[in-house]
């Protein structure tokens, strides 16, 4: 008996041995990627077009992210990391960046990445004749100089705050195009897609797209960072309607879905619990906006504005917009309370937002009593148009609930329901609207809504500020508020902006317009970080 | 005989030939019936046909008394109720908005009958007109009117349908109701065009046409008088089975988003609308579609009763 | 007789030019630009008249029709303002899925009338044919859409899961594209629900016709004929009937395309298949007006040559008719 004891022992601590050993190897085989296999992406929105500095739209931004590179990403915390740039520094006086590149860069041609290359994209982009959308985000922008084929140099007009945020993940952020492959292609080359013209560092090189029926990229094999990506292809379909949508993802057709349709969530999970569904704070407002002035003269975008017969007048939009709109109720129905009823221009998940909501409780009483102050009664009634487009479903159950709650107080909303090209034809042509509700993009920071809301006071005024408000005070908010290097400072700074913006109600929020992705459970390494930052290179599939 | 080559339509409609009149009496049965009595008689006969009058009266009464029958408001949002299951109180369950379904179906049926009814109405009024004026004056008149009419025909009827929706921009309210009508009474005006004209063409070298012509009646009264009566048969029967058509096609523009807007209770609309929540609530789907069968198989059998009452040969 | 086709063949141009014109004039027509869509973030008014002026859609209706007309006839079908896509491309990779779609929706629409039709011929009047012809009645009286939803709940939600819901993969040869999911199987999965959704309506009208040509013919007297000398009935009606019944059916089959064409956009919109259907819709709501004029082009010329085949197929039919 004595005998068997160390035989036992040994046999145990084998067996002991053994159990860690699978253990950890399993531990560790389940941490190492694994290389190859197809990410299938699905997308609820066609891709404008694939001139990454000219079209619009968050489907192609996520393109441009993985097809091209910047100088620096943006982490969910807020910390900045390297794209293509090494390392960068920032002179004392906060004029001059000076970002150091990478050697081993190379576009999906072979051309090297280099400082002439960002230079050039940063003079496209700021040019007129380039017509980008970011092009009002490079106003600070001074110069581009190249030190040195690997040092690339930018002087800025004034200290500007969100340089780099600009940088890394307003709307496409700067994408690097590849000088060789844009002159000597067209733009409608790269508009339509043709690969050796859409040409840029990215981990993903562009194989084909047919609009309609799907975009694929394949791995760039000489991607600066190595080993990455792990996948060999990302193929990405356009599957406009969420329920099937949900059924490509129960059978397992889909991989990962970009933005899902916040209606639905509930049903996804009940209905794959295993998958992994992100999201965070909001960071896009849902909006009721009321349109301030109208052309004095009956000419559109006319520079001469005069108050919009309704909403001109401040008391009535605080009356409808900050007292009489029940934005608990809205989010209940709605968003079946998946969003965050809200006052500001700034969302919860917008950096340095703040929390204004009780600057518009919500009061029928003090609504009405605003109103009849104003003259509006049964004798006089209040009756606007609320127009909203087709494009989610969701705008048209808030327009229902909005006429609900505007009946509460006496006024008469009609409801004009459009499609997308309707309405962007409607507000951007400066055309009759009264109110209108729409989700219009996200916001990383404070200041890069300025495209959307300052004054519109010459010609050279964003024709995305719909509500065409005039008072410059807002310009000076935002012009102070970029140009505030203290944290301290601006963060005061940010809360008198956003009290003050409520306070005139040229933009009124409703509240956050939530954002959902979702990723089967064997997709692994995706790092969430809203619409902002959607990188696949380090995704990988364990099947 | 060669079929001729009529595009576009129903078949139905295009089936008939050009009736020369009602048909006469088989020997031997009382000859002092007249043709109408007959053919109410042989309706009155046929089972589908009268399940067929009976789903459509049914359907009238409900339009005309939707606000009596329909227990709740249509586009009364109660956000306590979303998503109910059908049950005593809510016997088709409510939507996202808490709107009773019920009363949505109920009312929803006005604007089908709505614009089922006047655009076929619309489509007669303005297509017989065109067609007598072809069918009689001949010549170039006819060429030309042909012409356009062939042209209108020539098009995929929900492809016209759908360009005119989006040119007219498609609105709530009696406004849009108007639209949706209009766009489809213009696909539908060349059948009873080319109807009419066929028929004309056929008896406009009758005897007595000619005699009337000598005797120095008008053109316009030989047409409303003798020619008009001859058509009537094939255009009851069409535009019986044109209506079933055009609430077909007023749900389909709905369902696409280029109908009825909502907040107009419109069984297309409402059947898009809640697709997106068919795996847990199928019925809020189900019924609004159920709702457009019914009434279009109405219509559909009443035509064909009428069809085979008024002229059995086309059995 | 040769004439005869010319003449048809000449009068396509004419047709085919007045529906895109048509077409043309209504897309201009549509309140809204799409020049506000394609410079989306970056629209000012200064160039909005630029892009207006470099896609020439500054000039009078008539120049610009003669313009994309000038194209076409160097094959050129223009490209789209919003995508700068080649319109021809994007038409020739949706065109198989369409095409499979219409074929085989005639297909089941046959495959369901001839037996139904054939069974209520024979046995007119009994339950069978009144089930028949009940059963035909409904399928006319359901629409597309309606159809469609109620095979997906049957289908794809329930049964668990059985057929997919959505989307397309190719047929072996069919797909242009370098990227395709190419299955024989996975294309009749996907092809199943839509092709029976568009199809049943027809099926029924073609049963109604098919029936009542055929009990035409089984009157006539050289079928009571040859029922003397003999010939059993089931051979009676497939030789005579059937054969003499065709020509009424190919007219009707002609005339269906263009409800085929138009179901086609609902059907193909419902089960989210990257045909021309939904090439077409999207296009007009987006205003795009080079990628309607291609759709309007293809549909109006299939429409044109369809009916030419269709009366031109009568000769073979029937060869008492021939064309002076």
């Amino acid at each position: 008996m004595r005998s068997t004891r160390p035989a036992l022992g040994l046999g145990l601590g084998s067996i002991a041995l053994l159990a860690l050993t699978f253990l950890l190897t399993d531990l560790s085989a389940a941490q190492t990627p694994k290389r190859g296999g197809t990410l299938r992406v699905s997308y609820g929105n066609e891709i404008a077009h694939l001139d990454f500095h000219t079209a619009g739209g968050y489907e192609m931004m996520w393109v441009a992210m993985n097809v091209g590179c910047g100088l620096v990403n943006i982490t969910p915390d807020g910390k900045f990391v390297g794209d293509v740039a090494e390392s960068w520094q920032m002179s004392p006086d906060g004029l001059l960046y000076t970002f150091k590149l990478r050697k081993n860069a190379l576009f999906h041609d072979g051309t090297q990445v280099d400082a002439a290359a960002v230079k050039f994209s940063i003079d496209r982009l700021m040019d007129p004749e380039t017509k980008s959308g970011m092009r009002p985000f490079y106003a600070p922008v001074h110069s581009v100089e190249v030190i040195d084929p690997h040092t690339v140099q930018i002087r800025l007009k004034h200290p500007y705050a969100f340089f780099l945020h600009m940088l890394a993940g307003y709307r496409t952020g700067l994408v690097i195009y590849n000088p060789v492959a844009t002159q000597k292609y067209t733009l409608q080359d790269r508009q339509q897609g043709k690969p050796e013209a859409v040409s840029g560092c990215g981990p993903f090189r562009l194989v084909e797209w047919v609009k309609g029926s799907h975009l694929v990229m394949d791995r760039f094999d000489k991607y600066f960072v190595p080993g990455l990506p792990y996948v060999d292809r990302v193929m990405i379909r356009v599957i406009k309607d969420p329920v099937t949508e949900m059924a490509a993802f129960k059978a397992g057709e889909i991989d990962f879905i970009a933005s899902f349709s916040p209606e639905h969530v509930d049903t996804m999970k009940a209905q794959n619990p295993r998958a992994r569904i992100m999201t965070g704070k909001e960071t896009t407002p849902m909006m009721a906006a009321m349109k301030v002035t109208v052309p004095k003269d009956g000419i559109p975008m006319s520079v001469e504005r005069a108050p919009h017969p309704i909403f001109g007048d401040l008391r009535v939009r605080k009356a409808i917009g900050c007292y009489g709109i029940d934005r608990k109720e809205i989010v209940k129905i709605a968003f079946k309370g998946q969003a965050t009823p809200w006052v500001g221009m700034a969302l919860p998940g917008t950096l340095e937002s703040v929390n204004v909501n009780h600057l518009c409780p919500y009061d029928p009483a003090k609504a009405k009593a605003i109103l009849a102050e104003v003259g509006y009664g049964p004798s006089k009634p209040l009756t606007f148009e609320l127009l909203t487009n087709t494009e989610k479903s969701v705008f048209s159950v808030i327009t229902t609930v909005i006429k609900e709650q505007m009946a509460r107080i006496g006024v008469t909303a009609n409801i004009r329901l459009v499609d997308k090209v309707s309405w962007l034809n409607s507000t951007l042509q400066d055309g009759p609207w009264d109110m209108y509700v729409e989700d219009l993009l996200s916001l990383l920071t404070i200041d890069s809504n300025g495209y959307l809301s300052t004054a519109y006071v010459s010609k050279n005024s964003s024709a995305w500020s719909h509500p065409r408000h005039t008072d410059t005070k807002v310009d000076d908010y935002y012009a102070r508020y970029a140009r505030e290097m203290d944290a301290g400072k601006r963060k005061a700074l940010a809360k008198e902006f956003l009290e003050y913006m409520a306070d005139k109600m040229y933009w009124n929020t409703i509240s956050g317009s939530p954002f959902y992705m979702v990723a089967q459970p064997w997709v692994k390494g995706y790092v969430y970080n809203a619409e902002f930052e959607v990188h696949w290179d380090n995704v990988w599939l364990d099947k | 005989m060669k079929p001729r080559p009529i595009s576009g339509g129903s078949l139905r409609e295009a089936e008939l030939p050009a009736v020369t009149g009602l048909a006469r009496p088989a020997a031997g049965e009382a000859r002092s019936e007249t043709p109408l009595a007959q053919g109410l008689r042989r309706l009155r006969r046929s089972t589908t046909a009268l399940v067929g009058v009976a789903i459509v009266l049914a359907l009238i009464v409900v339009a005309i008394f939707a606000d009596v029958l329909a227990p709740q408001s249509p586009i009364a949002s109660d956000q306590t109720h979303t998503f109910e299951r059908p049950s005593w109180d809510y016997p088709l369950g409510t939507d996202q908005l808490g709107r009773d379904m019920l009363s949505r179906v109920i009312h929803g049926s006005r604007i089908s009958l709505l614009v089922g009814v006047s655009s076929v109405l619309l489509a007669l009024f303005v297509g017989v007109p065109f067609g007598m004026i072809a069918g009689y004056y001949g010549g170039r008149t006819d060429t030309v009117i042909m012409r356009l009419m062939d042209l209108v025909l020539a098009f995929p009827i929900y492809l016209l349908a759908i360009i005119l929706m989006v040119m007219f921009a498609p609105t709530a309210g009696l406004i849009g109701t108007i639209k949706v009508t209009g766009a489809i009474a213009i696909v539908r005006i060349p059948i009873y065009a080319r109807l009419v004209r066929g028929s004309v063409l056929s008896i406009k070298e009758k005897e007595y046409i000619e005699a009337c012509r000598a005797l120095g009646v008008r053109d316009p009264w030989i047409i409303f008088r003798h020619v008009l009566p001859n058509c009537l048969a094939p255009i009851i029967v069409t535009t019986t089975l044109g209506i079933a058509t055009s609430i077909i096609v007023e749900a389909t523009l709905s369902f696409l988003g280029l109908g009825t807007q909502p907040p107009t209770p419109s069984w297309g609309w409402d059947l898009k609308a809640n697709l997106a929540f068919i795996q847990d609530n199928a019925w809020l789907s189900l019924f609004p579609g159920l709702a457009i069968f019914v009434t279009v198989l109405g219509f559909n059998l009443f035509g064909d009763g009428l069809r085979d009452a008024l002229d059995p040969r086309l059995k | 007789m040769r004439v005869y086709i010319l003449r048809r063949l000449v009068q396509i141009v004419p047709t085919v030019l007045g529906i895109t014109f048509v077409v043309f004039l209504m897309m201009r027509s549509i309140p809204g630009d799409p020049v506000v869509a394609l410079l989306g973030d970056s629209y000012t008014q200064e160039d909005a008249v630029k892009a207006r002026e470099v896609y020439g859609l500054n000039q009078p209706i008539l120049v610009q029709y003669l313009i994309w007309l000038g194209k076409l006839l160097q094959g050129d079908w223009g490209a789209s303002i919003l995508t700068g896509r080649p319109v021809l491309q994007d038409v020739l990779v949706r065109l198989p899925v369409t095409l499979e779609l219409i074929v085989l929706s005639m297909g089941v629409a046959l495959v369901i009338a001839i037996p139904a039709a054939i069974i209520g011929a024979l046995r007119q009047n009994t339950w069978a044919d009144y089930t028949a012809t009940t059963v035909a009645m409904i399928g006319v009286s359901i629409p597309e859409f309606f159809l469609g939803v109620l095979l997906l709940l049957a289908f794809s939600i329930g049964l668990g899961g059985v057929l997919p819901s959505s989307g397309w993969v190719y047929l072996p040869g069919t797909c242009p594209m370098m990227v395709c999911g190419v299955s024989l199987w996975g294309n009749m999965q996907h092809v199943l629900m839509p092709a029976f959704a568009l199809g049943v309506g027809r099926a029924a009208i073609l049963t109604r016709l098919l029936r009542a040509s055929m009990l035409e013919v089984i009157r006539t007297e050289y079928v009571t004929t040859a029922r003397a000398k003999g010939v059993t009935e089931l051979k009676v009606v497939l030789k005579h009937a059937l054969k003499n019944a065709l020509i009424p059916t190919v007219t009707v089959m002609g005339l269906q395309v263009g409800f085929l064409i138009g179901g086609a956009i609902v059907v193909e919109t419902l089960f989210a298949m990257p045909g021309l259907g939904t090439f077409g819709i999207d296009a007009i709501i987006a205003r795009d007006y080079q990628q309607v004029q291609g759709f309007a082009l293809l549909t109006a010329f299939a429409f044109v040559v369809i009916n030419l085949v269709v009366d031109l197929s009568y000769t073979f039919l029937d060869p008492r008719i021939r064309y002076g």
